[in-house]
Formats: structure tokens, C-alpha cells, sequence
């Protein structure tokens, strides 16, 4: 297995980029740690560096692990990763009042990111194993379910950023899978529908909209959205039955709108009558952070002086304004990306996307030259885990996404998030040396 | 289907969806792409603008105010300066550089004992203050305090300096009027006056000169520009503008003549006003009783300012532009005016005086001369000279009120001067209508007869009269009574703007009447109600009057003195120079007013305003 040659399959390319990035974002948390007054640094960049070498260290060993090894174990590690992140839940400590770290003195971990990669080990190996009747919408349930545990238990901690970002790559994973479409866009339906109706009276009441709104109007009336339910989920039922009596595809064009507009209207009704009205506006400001200029609202609008403030060129390494004043909240973690913006410029966030993106570009790439579906599956959650962090967390700094907690994959502070995608890579890499083994 | 095409068609659907996935991702980081080029190419001035914003907090210098200076004021000898700046200083500190508690406390003990206040009152300056902000710890320092501190520096650590200029008034009450006073910005003035650039830790000035010229004389403040982080440390400070002083006002006022003119009023309460009438510069205005100006700025002015407010004698009013009085019998320059100008009488013009006057109607009503006098027979002049009342009455009946308000209208009697001093108030006529109105009494021929003696209704400013009896010596021309001749650069003295004389009316008046009333005035002087006057080295006209009102003291009638009048008599009018007095509760113009205005005149003359 481990022949030496393998040493000359390994990607080269992507392990410079990788160093590149990591190495741009030791220089960020330096000049995100670095206090302009006292002169001195907070030294966050020196234990980065030193989780970067054990990362790189434990990379190359997982290029040399086959993955079809780590897929055999799918449900070891899942378990395992499972268990400790219930047992951190519980026991851990807490850091601003999330309970998601476990500590050994030294150093402290985070089970939540290591569970990202976990998930998707075991959905790579599940769906390949059922890669025949993955059209059947039973098959989604399964897989649901193994996401649905980590994040229940996330949101106990409660993680709310780190919780949802495990939903998107369950729908890439079940998309490039080959789950039907119809049913993930039926799902994607029923949460949108579920979620828009209270969230525009939540808008309209918080705003003070008068107006009045003849669909608002029937609406708020919750009597009448369950009758409409009603009528469309018996609608539903009837067609469902009649397609086994007669057999018609012309029901199915019925039966399933049906289902979804009914199935949606109802979990809105719940979500209006049992939602606190400050959850809903929770809910809201996670959309919209303008709505609530104090609180996440500020940081979004700091976050876009600083980046647009940057200009083309930056205002120099340890020059940025907004970033060395304190101005910029959680500058070596969430926001770091808001610190290459300034410093660096247009052009400095535009190179490091473009690391960014080529990072990505080669996950694809692994994926289609996969040798089985397993390979291709791992290849492409891991990649959704890399991009969905990285649209999140830049899309929420410039002020395109909802605020969420979550880490810039390989460049910001944290040593859990960087082993969990240093491992990712070395998994990549594996997949990819494999694909002219036969 | 066999099992590899199959394969081959799932692997197809396969290949598909990364595609499309694939295409997702490149669309999702154009996205970032393009908002990244719109917040830092498209829209980066604005953020550069925010996030400046975010960093400066710039802390003021403030400039320093213009001094005012008298009239005669000579480049490189400032002797006379009404108004200066004192060079003062504040003790600050910022808090959070104490490293210790300790180390605060020691520093904290040094500077009570110096500034001989106990260290709680210093303790609570910076208690509940954002300790990153410089904090005043003491106010208008002494100059020999600064000298200690900065020589013993290590005695107290991190205590701050800076300047902070006092107003100085030099002459304190002689000139509290004239000068005014400054005071803090009030939050209704803050609100009008921000977008003129004021800040609400300006001082404003609240009276006098100080409100009046106060755009001229506040100047324009520097900055000191601070880099500050979001905790409002200081990173980096500079001097970002030099503030610029005010400009200085030299004042039409002449020192020696309002020294003559308030020593002369002493234990007087009243006003006086002394005008140039060939440009409308005042040489002097006196208000009694006064206030000292430093006081009411001082440390703790508020018991003294809420003391001079509560006083019944309301030390805070300029009397001489903002009280109105009955202009007795210096109103019958207007009254003879008013008949030689209608031709209703000549300068020969007789009538009896019997020491009373009789208006017949349903029933007669007695009107006397002053004090009962009997006259006899009186030409005009004589009647002027002294002052009979009943000869006036006779010729009021005669011309009749409405020629004679036409006339007080023609000298702006019921106007403002336009005097460039703040809350000047206008004299005030009575009319039909205005009666009839107010009253709802009609205009009685008793109203008439009152009024041409000065009496009843009117009521009218010392400057008002200073006015008009300026209206008769620059036979008709009268300019804006104003108090500024030059507003000069704090720097090198340059004339920056000449106050020129402004026309303000051209009453059409023959040489004739206007003749006859000066020589009527003149003879009061030499022998009739202001003989006194006739000891001085020059000829002076004048008239007096004694206006009757009920005492706001003691509820009784009292009297006010007046009087009005110029010298020379015969001179041109450029050399000419009016002097008003009115004292209140005054006996009579002759006894209280007349020895006032000798002294002014006599000052006048010693100080060659008449060569």
C-alpha cells in the first residue's frame, strides 16, 4: 500500500496553496493580535503556526491512509465523534457562553468541526451503498437523521452557525448522491413556505407596516391557514390514493404540489403560534442583520468599513484602521477575512478567493476523477464543507449572508477547524493518488 | 438495461450534477467577487470617509476671544483695553494612565495640597467618567501652579495642562453695559446656533458687545487631531488646526468721557448716553446701577448671577436703551417744532402764564405749571428756556395731536435708534386709535394738553432722545447711533472694517424753527431751568424735564430727571456732541440731571472735543 512512489502522486500544487493560505492567515491573526498602543502581540499566531505543523504532519499521513480504509470505519468514527461531542455538550467549557470545547490544559478541541467531516465520511459511505434505490424518498430519511443528531446536540450548546451549516452539505451530498430533485426542491419548499409567512408578519409588525395586504390579511388568521391545509393535504391524500386505482402520472402533478403547500403551510402556522415573537426576530436579524444595528447589525456594518475602506490596494500590514483600533469585532477568528480586505485590498482579497477557489476547484476535480462513488462522494462533501464555510464567512463579512459564527476554512484562528480541513486535504489527496488504481 | 449501461448512465447523472455543483461554487464566488469590487472599488471613498470617522476624535483648542479697546486706541499701546484674555489654564488627566490605585491616590494627594482642595472633590471629578478621556481636574489655574507642576513632574504623574483663556473686564461695572458678558451656551441657543459652527462647551456672549459682535469677536477654533482606538486610547496626536483669535472691536466709546459720565452718576440710578451727532458715535452710555462683569463669569457665578436678577433695581437692564420713560418736559422741543414748522406760532409768539391752565368743557379742568410757577407773558424761546408749561399747553391746543405725533413719527420717536447693542426697545406714541384700542376711552382734549408738556402716555428711550436732540443740532440728518469704529486683526492691528456713519432719516426741518429751539435751549442754559451749565468754559444748550410716574419703590409719585442737550451752541455741527441724562427718582432735571451732564460736558471739553 504505501509504496514509495505514492510520494509522487501526492498533489504538490494544492499542498503549496494550502501552505500559502495557511501561511496568509498566520500573517492575519499577527496583525489581527497585535496591539497598536502597547505595541505588543497577543502571540495567537504562534500557537496557529504550531497547529499548522502538526496539521501538516497529520495531512500527510492521511495521504497515505487509503480512504477506503477511513470508509470502512464510517460508523466507528461517526460514533465516536458523536459521543464526544455529546459528552463536550455536557461537560465542556464554555467560551461566551457555548459550551463546545473540551480542554486538555494545553490545548482545547472542538468535536463540533471534526464532526462536520464524521457526517460526511458516513454519508459518502451510506449513500454509495444505496446509490440503486436513492430515488426513493425513504432514502432521504436515513440520512436526515445522521445529520439531524450532531446538530440537535449543537444547538444545545448552543452553536447556532456551526449547527446549520451541516444542513447545505447534507443537500449537496443527497444532490450529487442522486437523490431525486423533486424531493430535495419539495424540501426546500416546504422550509421556505414554513418560514416566509411568519417571518413577513414578524417584518411587517417589527416595522411598524400598516399597509394593509389582502394575502397578509387572510393569512393572519390562523383558522383559516389550517382549513387551506386542510383542504389541500385531503386533496393531497384522494390523488395519492386514486394513482394506485388508476395509473396516471397526471396525479403525481397533483398530489406532490399539493402535499408540499400544505405540508409547508401547516409547519408555518406551528412556527407562528409556537415560536416566542423574539425567536422570530431572532430568526429575522440572522436574515437581516440591519434590523438590529446594535448588536450583530454593528459588527456587519464595521466589518464593511474596514473592507471598503481597504480601497484597491489596502492600507498596508498592520496599517488597517479598523482592524489595529479594535474598531473590527473578532478579528482573527470570524472576521479575518474583513482584515485581508483592509490591509491588502481588493487585491489581496481577491488572491487569497482565489487560493480559495482553487482549493475548491481541485475538490471537483478529485470528485469527478474519483475511481467509485464512495471516493467521488467524500470528495465533493469535503469540498461542500470547505465551501460553505468559505461562502458563509466571507458572504457574512461583506454583508451578502446572514451573521453567522463560523471560521474561514485555513486561515482563521483555531485549531480544531484547521486540523479538521488539514485532514480533509490529506483525505483529497489520497482520493486523488487513487484514481489510476485499478 | 444491462448492468454497464447502467453504469454508464448513472455515471452520466453523476458527472451532471457536479457540473452543476461545480458551476454553483463558481457562481457563489463571483458573487463575493463582485460585492468585494463594489464596497472596495465602487464605494471605497465613502468607507474611507467611516472609517475616519471611526478613529479621529478630535479635541478642540479653543481660540482665543477679541479684545475690545476704546476709541483712541494706538497701535502697540494697549493701555486702554476695556475687555482681554487672561492666560489661564485647565489641570487634566486621563485616568486609565495611572497604572495604580496607589499611584493615582499619591499623585492625586500632591495636587489637593497644591490646589489647596480636599482630594475627594478631585476623586469625584473622575468617578463615573470614561477613564481613556481627558478629564478637567481643575479650572482657571495660575500660571506659578503650571511652573510647580511641570518642575516637579515626578510628583505628579500624568497630570495635563491646558490653555484655557479668562475674559478679563478692566474696567469691570463702568463698562458692564457696554461690554456685556459671556456664559455658557444655553441648550435653546445650542440648538438655533450649531449650524453656525457653535459647540456646546462654547462660551457665548449673553449682553452688551460680547452678544453683539459675538461672530466677530469668538474667532475660529484649532484642533488637536487623536487617533483613537475603540476604547478611545490615544495611538497618535497632532496638531491638526491652529486656532485662529478673534478679531478686535475699537469702540466709538472714549474711556476718559464714560469715566467722567459714571463717576458723575454715582448713587445715581439712570442712564446716560453722549453722541456725536455728525456720525452717530457714541462717546459714552452709563446705566446705573451695574454689575462687575468678572463676577458674573467667575468660578461660582451662579448665586451671584440669580442675587443680580432677584434685585428689584434690575442692575441687569441698560437703562439707556432699554428703559422707556415720560420725557416730561424735554418733549416740548417737539411741541415747538411741530407749531413752527405748521406755522401755527412764530418764534414771537406770546402767551400768558398764570401759573395754570384751564380747559373748558363740561367740566373745566385745571392743568398747572411746574410747581404752580406764574410766568407772565412769554414769547417761545422764553417758554423753552423756562420750560413753562402753561405756554405749552396753549400751543399743543393749537397745533392739535396729530401734528405733533406726525412730528415725533418724522424724528422716530416711536422707533429703534438701530443701536448696535442687543435688546434695544422703542420709544412709544400714543394715538386715537392706539387708545381707543387699549383703552377703549377716546382721545380727550386733557390727552392732548398732557402731551404737550411730555406727560400722559408717551414714553421714551435716553438714546431715543439722544436721538433726537441729534436730529436738531445736525439740522434734520440723523446717523445710526452705533458703539463700534473699527473692527481690527488680533495679529497685527490691520484695519479689517471701518464702521462708516449710515444715514438713517433726513427730516425736512426749516433753518428757521430749528433756530429758534436751539436758542429757546440755549437760554435755558445761560439763565432759565440749566443755568448751571452757563459755569462751563464753552456755551451749551439744553432742556430739562421732570417726568412725573408712579414709584415701582414706594408706590408713591416720583420723579425722573432729564436732560438733553449739545455743545457748543454755535458751533458746527461736526463738533457738536449730544449729552442725555436721565436719573431716576431724580427731584428734578435741574437738581439731579443738570449736574451730571455738566461734568460730562466739562470732560468733553478738557479733552479737546470741541477745538
Amino acid at each position: 500500500m504505501k509504496r514509495p512512489e505514492n510520494l509522487y502522486k501526492i498533489d504538490y500544487l494544492l499542498v503549496g496553496v494550502i501552505i500559502l493560505i495557511v501561511g496568509i492567515g498566520c500573517l492575519l491573526i499577527y496583525s489581527g493580535g497585535f496591539d497598536p498602543i502597547e505595541k505588543i502581540n497577543n502571540g495567537l499566531y504562534k500557537r496557529q503556526i504550531i497547529w499548522f505543523i502538526i496539521g501538516l504532519v497529520v495531512m500527510i499521513a492521511f495521504t497515505f491512509i487509503s480512504y477506503h480504509q477511513i470508509g470502512d470505519y464510517a460508523h466507528y468514527i461517526y460514533a465516536a465523534v458523536l459521543v464526544l461531542l455529546l459528552f463536550t455538550t455536557l461537560f465542556g467549557s464554555s467560551v461566551r457562553n457555548i459550551r463546545a470545547w473540551l480542554n486538555f490544559g494545553l490545548f482545547s478541541i472542538q468535536p463540533a468541526e471534526f464532526m462536520k467531516l464524521a457526517v460526511v465520511i458516513l454519508l459518502a459511505k451510506l449513500l454509495e451503498m444505496r446509490e440503486r434505490d436513492i430515488k426513493h424518498f425513504r432514502e432521504i430519511l436515513l440520512p436526515a437523521l445522521i445529520i439531524l443528531v450532531p446538530v440537535v446536540i449543537i444547538l444545545n450548546q448552543p452553536d447556532f452557525g456551526t449547527a446549520v451549516v451541516f444542513i447545505p452539505i447534507l443537500f449537496t451530498m443527497l444532490f450529487v448522491g442522486g437523490a431525486d430533485i423533486s424531493h430535495l426542491v419539495s424540501i426546500i419548499l416546504v422550509a421556505s413556505i414554513a418560514l416566509v409567512l411568519p417571518m413577513a408578519l414578524t417584518y411587517s409588525e417589527w416595522v411598524g407596516d400598516d399597509s394593509s395586504n389582502i394575502i397578509f390579511d387572510f393569512f393572519k388568521n390562523t383558522n383559516r391557514l389550517f382549513i387551506v391545509s386542510g383542504i389541500l393535504f385531503a386533496a393531497a391524500c384522494i390523488t395519492f390514493v386514486l394513482r394506485y386505482i388508476y395509473v396516471n402520472k397526471m396525479f403525481k402533478k397533483i398530489y406532490i404540489p399539493c402535499g408540499v403547500l400544505s405540508l409547508g403551510l401547516l409547519c408555518s402556522v406551528l412556527i407562528q403560534n409556537f415560536f416566542k415573537l423574539y425567536q422570530k426576530r431572532r430568526i429575522l436579524v440572522f436574515l437581516n442583520p440591519e434590523l438590529d444595528p446594535q448588536a450583530s447589525g454593528y459588527h456587519i456594518i464595521q466589518s464593511k468599513i474596514a473592507i471598503g475602506s481597504g480601497g484597491f490596494l489596502g492600507k498596508g500590514f498592520l496599517q488597517g484602521s479598523q482592524a489595529q483600533l479594535g474598531f473590527l469585532p473578532e478579528k482573527t477568528s470570524d472576521f479575518i477575512f474583513s482584515v485581508a480586505a483592509e490591509e491588502w485590498g481588493f487585491l489581496g482579497a481577491v488572491i487569497l478567493l482565489l487560493l480559495l477557489g482553487f482549493v475548491m476547484f481541485r475538490g471537483i476535480q478529485t470528485a469527478l476523477e474519483a475511481k467509485d462513488k464512495f471516493g467521488a462522494l467524500l470528495a465533493s462533501g469535503i469540498t461542500s464543507i470547505m465551501f460553505f464555510h468559505i461562502l458563509i464567512n466571507i458572504g457574512m463579512v461583506i454583508g451578502v449572508m446572514p451573521v453567522t459564527g463560523l471560521p474561514l476554512c485555513f486561515v482563521s484562528y483555531g485549531g480544531s477547524n484547521l486540523m479538521m480541513c488539514m485532514i480533509s486535504i490529506g483525505i483529497l489527496i489520497n482520493i486523488r493518488t487513487k484514481k489510476h488504481v485499478y | 438495461m444491462s448492468y454497464s449501461s447502467l453504469k454508464a448512465k448513472m455515471m452520466e447523472a453523476f458527472r451532471l450534477r457536479m457540473f452543476v455543483y461545480g458551476s454553483i461554487i463558481g457562481l457563489a464566488f463571483l458573487i463575493l467577487l463582485l460585492q468585494l469590487f463594489n464596497l472596495q472599488v465602487i464605494q471605497g471613498k465613502d468607507y474611507v470617509t467611516r472609517a475616519r470617522i471611526n478613529m479621529e476624535n478630535n479635541i478642540p483648542i479653543l481660540a482665543s476671544r477679541g479684545e475690545i479697546y476704546d476709541r483712541n486706541f494706538k497701535q502697540n499701546n494697549p493701555n486702554l483695553t476695556i475687555v482681554s484674555n487672561r492666560p489661564s489654564f485647565n489641570l487634566t488627566t486621563i485616568p486609565s494612565k495611572f497604572t495604580t490605585k496607589e499611584e493615582r491616590r499619591k499623585v492625586f494627594h500632591n495636587l489637593a495640597l497644591l490646589l489647596r482642595l480636599s482630594e475627594d472633590s478631585l476623586i469625584n471629578d473622575i468617578s463615573g467618567k470614561n477613564p481613556w478621556e481627558r478629564i478637567i481636574l481643575a479650572e482657571d489655574v495660575d500660571f506659578d501652579i503650571i511652573v510647580k507642576i511641570a518642575s516637579h513632574s515626578e510628583h505628579f504623574k500624568n497630570i495635563d495642562w491646558e490653555d484655557a483663556p479668562v475674559r478679563v473686564y478692566n474696567y469691570g461695572s463702568m463698562f458692564s453695559h457696554l461690554a456685556g458678558y459671556i456664559g455658557s451656551i444655553s441648550t435653546q441657543q445650542y440648538s438655533k446656533l450649531r449650524e453656525q459652527g457653535y459647540k456646546n462647551y462654547h462660551k457665548i456672549g449673553k449682553s452688551g458687545i460680547e452678544s453683539q459682535y459675538d461672530s466677530i469677536l469668538r474667532g475660529k477654533d484649532g484642533y488637536i487631531r487623536r487617533i483613537v482606538d475603540v476604547r478611545n486610547r490615544v495611538e497618535e496626536e497632532e496638531v491638526g488646526l491652529v486656532p485662529s483669535a478673534g478679531n478686535n472691536l475699537i469702540l466709538t466709546v472714549d474711556y476718559a468721557v464714560q469715566k467722567a459720565a459714571y463717576d458723575a452718576m454715582e448713587g445715581n440710578m439712570g442712564g446716560v448716553v453722549v453722541l456725536k451727532p455728525s456720525t452717530g458715535e457714541i462717546l459714552a452710555m452709563v446705566s446705573k446701577p451695574d454689575f462687575d462683569p468678572n463676577l458674573v463669569i467667575s468660578k461660582n457665578n451662579s448665586s451671584i448671577i440669580r442675587e443680580l436678577g432677584d434685585n428689584k433695581d434690575k442692575p441687569f437692564v441698560n437703562r439707556s436703551i432699554q428703559s422707556k420713560y415720560p420725557p416730561a418736559s424735554t418733549f416740548k422741543l417737539v411741541t415747538a417744532i411741530t407749531a413752527l414748522e405748521t406755522e401755527k406760532a412764530a418764534g414771537e409768539t406770546t402767551y400768558y402764564c398764570p401759573g395754570k391752565y384751564t380747559l373748558k368743557g363740561y367740566k373745566d379742568k385745571d392743568f398747572y405749571c411746574y410747581e404752580g410757577h406764574a410766568h407772565g407773558t412769554l414769547n417761545l424761546y422764553n417758554a423753552i428756556a423756562f420750560s413753562c408749561s402753561v405756554y405749552f399747553y396753549n400751543l399743543g391746543y393749537r397745533v392739535g395731536p396729530t401734528n405733533i405725533l406726525r412730528y415725533a413719527d418724522y424724528f422716530g420717536l416711536n422707533e429703534k435708534t438701530g443701536v448696535d447693542l442687543p435688546s434695544e426697545v422703542p420709544g412709544f406714541l400714543p394715538s386715537r386709535t392706539w387708545k381707543q384700542k387699549a383703552l377703549g376711552e377716546p382721545w380727550y382734549d386733557g390727552d392732548t394738553i398732557n402731551m404737550s408738556i411730555g406727560q400722559g402716555f408717551l414714553a421714551l428711550t435716553p438714546i431715543g432722545m439722544a436721538n433726537f436732540v441729534a436730529a436738531i443740532v445736525n439740522n434734520g440728518i440723523v446717523y445710526r447711533p452705533h458703539i463700534i469704529k473699527e473692527i481690527r486683526n488680533p495679529d497685527n492691528s490691520s484695519v479689517i472694517k471701518t464702521v462708516d456713519r449710515e444715514k438713517m432719516r433726513e427730516i425736512p426741518l426749516s433753518p428757521t424753527s430749528l433756530d429758534i429751539v436751539k436758542t429757546g435751549m440755549r437760554m435755558g442754559a445761560m439763565a432759565g431751568t440749566s443755568v448751571r451749565l452757563n459755569s462751563l468754559k464753552f456755551q451749551v444748550a439744553g432742556k430739562t424735564g421732570t417726568a412725573q410716574t408712579r414709584s415701582v419703590r414706594s408706590e408713591k409719585y416720583s420723579q425722573h430727571a432729564w436732560f438733553v442737550g449739545y455743545g457748543p451752541f454755535n458751533a458746527e455741527p461736526e463738533k457738536a456732541v449730544v449729552v442725555v441724562v436721565l436719573v431716576e427718582y431724580g427731584i428734578a432735571g435741574a437738581v439731579r440731571a443738570v449736574p451730571v451732564a455738566e461734568r460730562v460736558f466739562a470732560k468733553l471739553y478738557d479733552l479737546g472735543y470741541f477745538q
